[in-house]
């Protein structure tokens, strides 16, 4: 069993991707072994109204009985854009997302946001989880048209620490997401909190000793294919040492902490 | 590294379903499903572990640092991803003035590393153009100690004449110049970070045009450049090596260098991201005897041509 939480259809600006619809996610998915995965839509970063986003990711799952059985889909919801309440009903209640997801850096908001905030509130009383990517490129070769900006870990806490009862998923930990960048007190709040990282970001490079600082339930694989490649993430947990890794362990990285982080 | 089986997994998820005693909320995400049928549409794990242990590998842009313990850091993580051979250098400092008693120390530490492990690591000299008489000392000292070729850094561009005398030794000697390659104009214009002197694919261009015997390796296309530019840069310029490695393990990497360049003048490296490394080689559109060129076959040749070759 193995489940990926971090991968995309829709289109990037400023690169081809190849296998960002859902029957090459399938492909890759059949190729790899991975049975489902947590499904965001690219577009959602572009359109200003990120509502038409979702429509596309539910209309694209309603093309195979097969994509409704594998894909986990993330409805986009912006905040601070017209109507959001709105989206929140239609993609959860009508469309049915299993999570939200949030692009600050892209939609030019602050976590802090009392919007932000609300939104996360209502996550919360819907149970569902928000996810949030530290980067979603690496912004040093990206277009000139792109953001510039990527957060550490770190810059994530502002959100939980005001919905700290609130379900996310971190992707992509490209930046420093060492829990020595925490203090005692933000650190107890990381690992208390119903949180879920996935392997795909560069600073995932000691897993073992990330899961003995943050918690081996913290973890699970994440490929964020079709921006990065989809091997990486996986190879992380497959080159631990058994000393570091239980069998146990492994089987919560491949699948176990994410089923009972979605809920499945 | 894969231990879990994966028959015996779905025969103990559908059991520990039926003591729970009703199917995952939702019929769209439910997993109970007949495990026969689940094999038959999901196929088994793909186990990178034995991918690993597939290919031979020789990381042609590694390095080793100052740090206590990193030589062995470096053999530990090369074990876990059966990198066999590793062929290390020490950058100077960023922004220092690169004076020779910077690159000297660097150089002692690379041969250090060369003499504590010596099956597994060949070492890069480094040097600053800057310093012309200390410089080319430096590499009479380097390769008689059995370094094989040179890593070059951010003080001078590639194509400045201070590094033709460098080029010209390096023709004799035979071997590979690897130059760093800055972040550049990513983003149109220079990188605020990046120092003057800090080369791009198109100065590499002039300067491998200029001295058609030289062997040249062009740093990182993973490494925060403008990887499709840097691999447009070199199309046609059959002197030019690329190396795959660097941090930024985007996907099709790999398939658009083969494109450009063909995957003889590719190079499998890390440049200290181990995974990233292997990991999109691992995910490549190759052919297995393609796999294996890049991953050995290519920079074993480069070895062979200098007598230094793994086999």
């Amino acid at each position: 069993m193995l489940i990926d939480v971090n991968s995309y259809i829709g289109h990037w600006p400023f690169r081809r991707l190849k296998g960002n619809t859902c029957k090459e996610q399938i492909a890759r998915m059949n190729t790899a072994g991975i049975d489902k995965a947590v499904l965001f839509n690219l577009n959602g970063i572009f359109y200003k109204n990120v509502q038409s986003a979702n429509d596309e990711l539910f209309e694209a799952l309603k093309e195979n009985s097969e994509y409704r059985k594998r894909f986990i889909p993330f409805a986009t919801i912006n905040p601070i854009y017209s109507g959001w309440k709105h989206d929140f009903e239609e993609s959860v209640k009508k469309q049915g997302a299993k999570g939200i997801r949030l692009y600050p850096l892209y939609h030019g908001y602050e976590l802090s946001n009392p919007a932000c905030i609300e939104l996360a509130k209502m996550a919360k009383d819907h149970n569902l989880p928000i996810a949030i990517a530290l980067r979603m490129v690496d912004s040093r070769p990206s277009s000139w048209l792109d953001i510039s900006k990527e957060w550490a870990l770190k810059d994530t806490l502002p959100l939980i620490k005001a919905v700290p009862d609130a379900k996310y998923l971190i992707l992509n930990l490209a930046n420093n997401s060492n829990f020595g960048a925490f203090n005692k007190e933000e650190l107890s709040l990381v690992r208390q909190t119903k949180l879920l990282m996935d392997t795909s970001g560069r600073m995932v490079m000691e897993l073992s000793d990330m899961m003995k600082n943050y918690g081996s339930d913290k973890f699970a694989f994440g490929s964020h294919y079709p921006i990065l490649d989809p091997v990486t993430g996986l190879l992380r947990i497959e080159a631990m040492r058994p000393e570091e890794a239980t069998k146990e362990e492994r089987e919560k990285l491949y699948y176990g902490n994410a089923k009972n982080f979605l809920g499945l | 590294m894969k231990t879990q089986n994966r028959r015996d997994f779905l025969a103990k998820a559908a059991a520990a379903l039926a003591v729970a005693g009703s199917p995952l909320p939702g019929t769209a995400l439910s997993l109970n499903r007949p495990p026969a049928l689940q094999d038959e549409q999901f196929p088994t794990k793909r186990s990178f572990a034995d991918e690993i242990k597939k290919y031979r590998k020789i990381d042609a842009h590694a390095h080793v640092y100052f740090t206590k313990g990193n030589f062995e850091q470096v053999i530990d993580i090369a074990d876990r991803l059966n990198i066999e051979k590793l062929v290390i250098s020490r950058p100077m400092v960023p922004g220092g003035k690169g004076e020779p008693s910077e690159f000297i120390e660097c150089n002692n530490l690379v041969l250090r590393a060369m003499k504590q492990f010596p099956d597994r690591f060949l070492g890069q000299l480094t040097l600053n153009p800057q310093y012309p008489k200390e410089s080319m000392a430096e590499i009479e000292r380097c390769i008689g100690e059995g370094m094989i070729g040179t890593k070059l850094y951010n003080h001078v561009k590639i194509n400045d004449p201070l590094f033709y005398p460098v080029i010209e030794k390096f023709i004799d000697l035979k071997m590979l110049i690897l130059m760093h390659m800055g972040i550049g104009i990513s983003r149109i214009q220079y990188d605020a970070r990046e120092p003057k002197g800090v080369s791009i694919p198109e100065n590499m261009v002039e300067a491998a045009r200029r001295y058609p015997e030289a062997k040249f390796q062009l740093a990182h296309i993973g490494g925060g450049i403008d990887w499709e530019a840097a691999c447009k840069a070199v199309i046609g310029v059959p002197n030019i090596f690329v190396d795959v490695s660097g941090s930024n393990n985007a996907a099709n990497m790999i398939d658009f260098a083969v494109k450009c360049v063909g995957v003889d003048r590719l190079f499998f490296g890390c440049d200290s991201s181990y995974y990233q490394g292997v990991g999109h080689v691992l995910a490549a559109d190759l052919t297995d005897a393609d796999r294996n060129k890049l991953f050995f076959g290519n920079y074993n040749k480069y070895l062979k041509s200098i007598g230094r070759n793994v086999d």
